[in-house]
Parts: C-alpha cells; sequence; structure tokens
C-alpha cells in the first residue's frame, strides 16, 4: 500500500473540476430553480391575494348594484301598477262609455225596429181590416166600405161645417180625395152632402194611390180625413202603450 | 491480486499512464455531470418538476439541510465542496456493484487527494470568512502555548479523513474479493450489500466532518447569524 502523488495531484484536480462541473450543471440549476419555483409560487399567491381581493371587491360592487337595481325595480313596480291601475280606470271609463253609446245606439235601433213594426202592423192591420170591413159589409148589408166611409165622413161635415167655412175663406172648391176612385153613387152623394152646407162651392174628386184607404176633404186652407190612417192613431197609441209596459217590465228582469 | 487500483494501468495518452483510479474518476464524474445536466438541462419555474428533477432537488436539498444543520447556516460554497464530496464518495462505492468497476475511493491516493483537500478547504475557507489574520490567530487559541498542537491537531485531521475512508472502502472490496474466491455464491453477494451500506456511510462520514472541519474554521466570525 502506497500513495501515488501523481495520482492524488490528478485526483485534486479532478475533484475540483467536479466541484465546478456539480456546481455548473447541478447545484446552481437546482438551487436558482427552487427559488425562481419559490418567487413564482409567491408571486402567484400574491396575485391570488389580489385576484381574491379584487373578486370582494367586484362582489361588493355587484352586492351593491343588485341591490340598487332591486330598489329600481321596486320603485318601477310601484310606478307600473300606478300606470296599470290608471289605464284600467281609462279603460273602464272607455268601456262604459262604449257601453253607454251601444245602449243608446241599440234603443235607436228598437225604436226604428218599433217604428218599423208598427208601419208594418199599420200596413198589415189597415189591409185587414178594410179587407174584413168590406167584406163584412157587402156580405152582411150589401153595401161597399167606400160608400159608408162617404156616409160617415158626410155625417161629420155638419157638425163642423162653421170651422170649415172659416178656414176655408173665400175658396171656390172642394177636393175630395181617396185611394181608389169614388163610385158614382158615392160621388153623388158626397156631393149632394156639400151641396148642402156649401152650397156655392163647386166639388170635385181625385183618386189617390199614395193616400191611406178612405176620404180627405180640402176646402182652401182647411181639411178634413175620414181614412183608415187616422183611424188606426188610436191602435198606434194602443201599441205603443203595450210596447213600453212590456220593456218596462223586461227591463226590470233584466237588473233582477 | 492488486490491493490498490493505482498500480492497474489502463492505457496511455501522450505517454502519461492512466490508471485505474484516474479512469474510474472519470467515469464518475462523467455519470455524474451527465445526469445533472440532462435533468436540469430544461428547468423552468412554471413547470412542475418531473421526479428525476424532484429526486435531485431531495438530494440536493438534503445536503444542504444537513450542512445547516452543522454550520448553522446557509453556505452555497461549503454546499459545492462537502455536496461534491458526499456525491463523488457515495456514487463511487455504490459504483462497486458493478463488474469491473474499481470504485476510486479504493485508492489511498484518492482519499489523500480528498483529505488534502479538505485540509485545503479549511483555511481557504478560515480565510476567505475571518480575514488572513483572524483565521492565523485561532492557532494561538486560546494561548500561544496551542499553536503546535493546533497544527497537529490540524493535519491529523485530514489523515485520520484519508484512512478512514480508505481502509473502510478498500477493506470491503477486499473482504468480497476473499469471500468470492473461497465461497464464491452466497457470501459474496452478502458483503456488496454491506458494502453499499459502509459505502453510503463513509461518504456521509466523510461529507460531515469536512463539514464540521470548515464551518468550525468559520464559525466564529459569523456566530449564528444566518440560522434564524
Amino acid at each position: 500500500m502506497s500513495v501515488d502523488w501523481i495520482t492524488v495531484a490528478a485526483q485534486i484536480v479532478n475533484f475540483l473540476v467536479l466541484v465546478w462541473l456539480l456546481k455548473r450543471f447541478l447545484y446552481r440549476p437546482i438551487l436558482d430553480g427552487i427559488d425562481a419555483r419559490e418567487q413564482e409560487i409567491t408571486q402567484r399567491m400574491q396575485e391570488a391575494v389580489h385576484a381574491r381581493e379584487e373578486a370582494e371587491t367586484r362582489e361588493q360592487e355587484y352586492q351593491d348594484q343588485i341591490e340598487s337595481l332591486n330598489l329600481k325595480q321596486a320603485d318601477m313596480t310601484e310606478t307600473i301598477r300606478k300606470e296599470a291601475e290608471k289605464q284600467r280606470d281609462v279603460l273602464l271609463a272607455e268601456a262604459r262609455e262604449r257601453l253607454e253609446r251601444e245602449r243608446a245606439s241599440w234603443s235607436i235601433h228598437l225604436d226604428e225596429e218599433k217604428r218599423k213594426y208598427t208601419s208594418r202592423l199599420h200596413r198589415v192591420g189597415a189591409s185587414a181590416i178594410l179587407a174584413l170591413t168590406g167584406k163584412a159589409l157587402t156580405d152582411l148589408a150589401d153595401e161597399t166600405l167606400e160608400e159608408r166611409m162617404v156616409q160617415s165622413l158626410a155625417r161629420r161635415i155638419e157638425p163642423m161645417a162653421s170651422d170649415l167655412r172659416r178656414a176655408a175663406g173665400q175658396a171656390a172648391e172642394a177636393v175630395v180625395t181617396s185611394h181608389a176612385p169614388l163610385s158614382q153613387a158615392g160621388q153623388d152623394a158626397m156631393e149632394s152632402k156639400l151641396q148642402e152646407v156649401f152650397p156655392d162651392l163647386s166639388v170635385r174628386f181625385e183618386a189617390n194611390d199614395e193616400q191611406s184607404h178612405g176620404l180627405i176633404l180640402r176646402i182652401g186652407g182647411a181639411q178634413l180625413a175620414w181614412t183608415v190612417e187616422t183611424y188606426l192613431d188610436g191602435l198606434d197609441k194602443m201599441i205603443d202603450a203595450q210596447l213600453s209596459s212590456r220593456e218596462g217590465s223586461g227591463a226590470q228582469s233584466d237588473e233582477q | 491480486m492488486t490491493l490498490s487500483p493505482d498500480q492497474n494501468i489502463l492505457f496511455e495518452i501522450w505517454g502519461i499512464a492512466i490508471n485505474a483510479t484516474v479512469f474510474f474518476t472519470w467515469v464518475v464524474m462523467a455519470l455524474l455531470t451527465l445526469a445533472a445536466a440532462f435533468i436540469t438541462r430544461n428547468l423552468r419555474p412554471d413547470v412542475p418538476p418531473g421526479r428525476w428533477r424532484t429526486t435531485l432537488e431531495v438530494i440536493v436539498l438534503g445536503i444542504q439541510s444537513q450542512i445547516e444543520e452543522v454550520s448553522g447556516r446557509r453556505e452555497d460554497h461549503l454546499l459545492y465542496f462537502a455536496g461534491t464530496l458526499f456525491l463523488f464518495v457515495a456514487v463511487s462505492n455504490l459504483l462497486l456493484v458493478v463488474p469491473g468497476f474499481e470504485p476510486p475511493t479504493a485508492s489511498l491516493s484518492t482519499t489523500t487527494a480528498l483529505a488534502l483537500s479538505v485540509l485545503i478547504a479549511v483555511p481557504l475557507f478560515g480565510i476567505t470568512s475571518r480575514g488572513l489574520g483572524g483565521y492565523l490567530k485561532t492557532y494561538l487559541e486560546p494561548t500561544f502555548v496551542m499553536l503546535p498542537f493546533n497544527i497537529i491537531s490540524e493535519a491529523s485531521r485530514g489523515i485520520s479523513l484519508a484512512i478512514r475512508l480508505y481502509g473502510n472502502i478498500m477493506s470491503g472490496a477486499v473482504i468480497a474479493a476473499i469471500l468470492l474466491s473461497i465461497v464464491p455464491f452466497f457470501f459474496p453477494v452478502v458483503m456488496d450489500v454491506l458494502g453499499l451500506l459502509t459505502g453510503l456511510i463513509q461518504a456521509y462520514i466523510f461529507a460531515i466532518l469536512a463539514t464540521v472541519y470548515i464551518s468550525s474554521a468559520t464559525a466564529s466570525s459569523q456566530p449564528k447569524k444566518d440560522t434564524q
């Protein structure tokens, strides 16, 4: 066993070289890497702390915003509710007004219908009365309705003679109009009656198919009518009274 | 059978004989350097460390913590020196199990070189730390009468280190060789396993003693300053 001093020197050099190599390739990279990693971790933790603080700040901001929005929402809800109530009142008023208008329109329509019904009833009633009366007179008394109406009118002339004379003034002609041309017997009866009351008047007979059945006597400004229409005026009043009573009872039942 | 690999000349370079001690020292150096360079070639702080890098970090931090425990402070230069001592001795001793490998630490020349390195490093670290006057003053402590004893003490440290390492490694290798010739199979394996253990223990003891010597030379100038 001996010491080779050349080898010793070589080994010292080798060892120093190894120290440098390991410092270069092992210790410094590892230690620097650890330091850098620690620094990185510290930096990331600081960033995380900052991020957390920022997140908390943002959270607080969002909470404030949410509270503000909730308040605004409550205000908006209240405003909308009031607006809706106002709108509802307006719509209700409009609806009531429209209902009133429709009711008025319906009333007008009802009146029109009533008038049409009355008119139709006039015509039908007049026709029926004329037919029945004419047939009854013809069958039972061998007379016509026009003749009977001439007689009836002639009876009415005399009580009203003073009024007619005053209304007639200076008229020189009396005009008798009928729906259909009067028979000769009817004309003669009428003319003789008028000659009795107004001897100075001439009598003229006319036919007017737009006039209702019956006779109308005109002397100047005076007029005496004896027609089915005037007869039916009473019937109209009766029908009006009947319809009014029906409407009253219908309204009561609607209210109930 | 040769007791020292110094006598085993492997080849010559430009007329210089390269013995097994130097050659296998180069092998260990190349192995350590290449492994370290390969593992640490792409270090980035944002990339998580792999298993090999973690292994190296454990080794380096383990050495560093041992040095801190002994010296009471973190000192990178001491880490380079003592850590390299430990790694070189440990790897050399562990490669004992490789067939044909002759551990350089089994050479008295190598252990002497390492001991001399420690012997030289102690005053260098001391002078670096305390200054030349401060270091020489330690030889006169506690009184100038102690000067020869302090010098003998310093010399005996290196000698004891060299003999300790050489004796353990060489004896392990020699005993394994003898047992291999007597009982070919079982006992050499057991002795090799034992040799691995004692090799690591010797590496640890060698590095720790070097650290103790160096830190004792530098301790008083920085009393516990960095330990907190």
